[in-house]
């Protein structure tokens, strides 16, 4: 029933990391918005393109391993390691680099920074 | 709210100490989210619900952390948006007078106080008349 698509994303500007290939499943479907104000518009334009689910973090929870990537709009301390150090995929749309008490987890493979819209492309 | 020469700009009271916010003190930092922020997030951070949302703060500001006073000597780009936004606040003791990173609010180095529930969080500015003043 489910047809996702791969996307991949791209450090922005003055970002880090990446290239991360992201691609939803049925058992994680969803492309988690953990950013004020609603699904940003790198979350957004991720579901778009795989399919996946955008969701709100701050609207509802959801666990972890149900997450496909989380999009973050985190200022370089607590949510950049948050989700790398639960092993799951994360977007800053901020272009920051591994630091904070968490920098350990926060790697190439799990982490790309500096995020725009333009910068996620189908795989 | 405008009380003894200064306005007070935010504040909150703390609903729940995360588990991991004393280990982080030891860093020199402490992680302040919303009451509604992800449980991912609520190990590593204060959760308190804000009663005055105003703005977020300048560099010649003050942070009452508890008892604990600490002048602002830094605000990083996404301090303000991420306070008013999320309840978001990364308060750092580092010292610095440029935030290293986008997030850091810099206050003194030295200790930073482990909160409690029920204590309360605030930003106050001093009026524009005082510190012409001084």
């Amino acid at each position: 029933m489910s047809d996702y698509k791969s996307v991949q994303v791209n450090k922005g500007r003055g970002g880090w990391g990446g290239p991360l290939t992201i691609t939803p499943s049925t058992d994680r479907p969803l492309i988690a918005s953990i950013t004020g104000g609603g699904i940003h518009p790198v979350a957004q334009r991720i579901a778009d393109l795989t399919g996946g689910e955008a969701f709100d973090g701050f609207k509802s929870s959801a666990p972890f391993d149900k997450i496909a990537v989380a999009v973050i709009d985190c200022g370089g301390t607590a949510r950049v390691g948050v989700y790398p150090m639960k092993k799951v995929k994360t977007v800053d749309v901020h272009a920051t680099s591994p630091a904070g008490p968490l920098a350990q987890f926060i790697t190439e493979e799990l982490f790309v920074s500096g995020v725009k819209p333009e910068d996620v492309q189908e795989a | 709210m405008t009380t003894d020469g200064s306005t007070t700009v935010y504040e909150s009271a703390v609903t729940q100490v995360g588990g991991q916010v004393a280990a982080f003190l030891d860093h020199g930092l402490l992680i302040f989210f919303g009451a509604g922020s992800p449980a991912e997030l609520h190990d590593m951070s204060v959760l308190h619900e804000a009663s005055i949302v105003d703005d977020g703060p300048r560099p010649g500001d003050t942070v009452h952390v508890g008892a604990t006073a600490l002048e602002v000597l830094a605000v990083g780009d996404v301090v303000r948006d991420n306070l008013i936004n999320l309840g978001h606040l990364d308060l750092k003791a580092d010292g610095r007078t440029d935030a290293n990173l986008p997030g850091d609010v810099c206050v003194r180095v030295g200790e930073l106080p482990l909160l409690t529930v029920g204590d309360t969080f605030r930003i106050t500015r001093p009026d524009q008349q005082a510190r012409r003043q001084t």
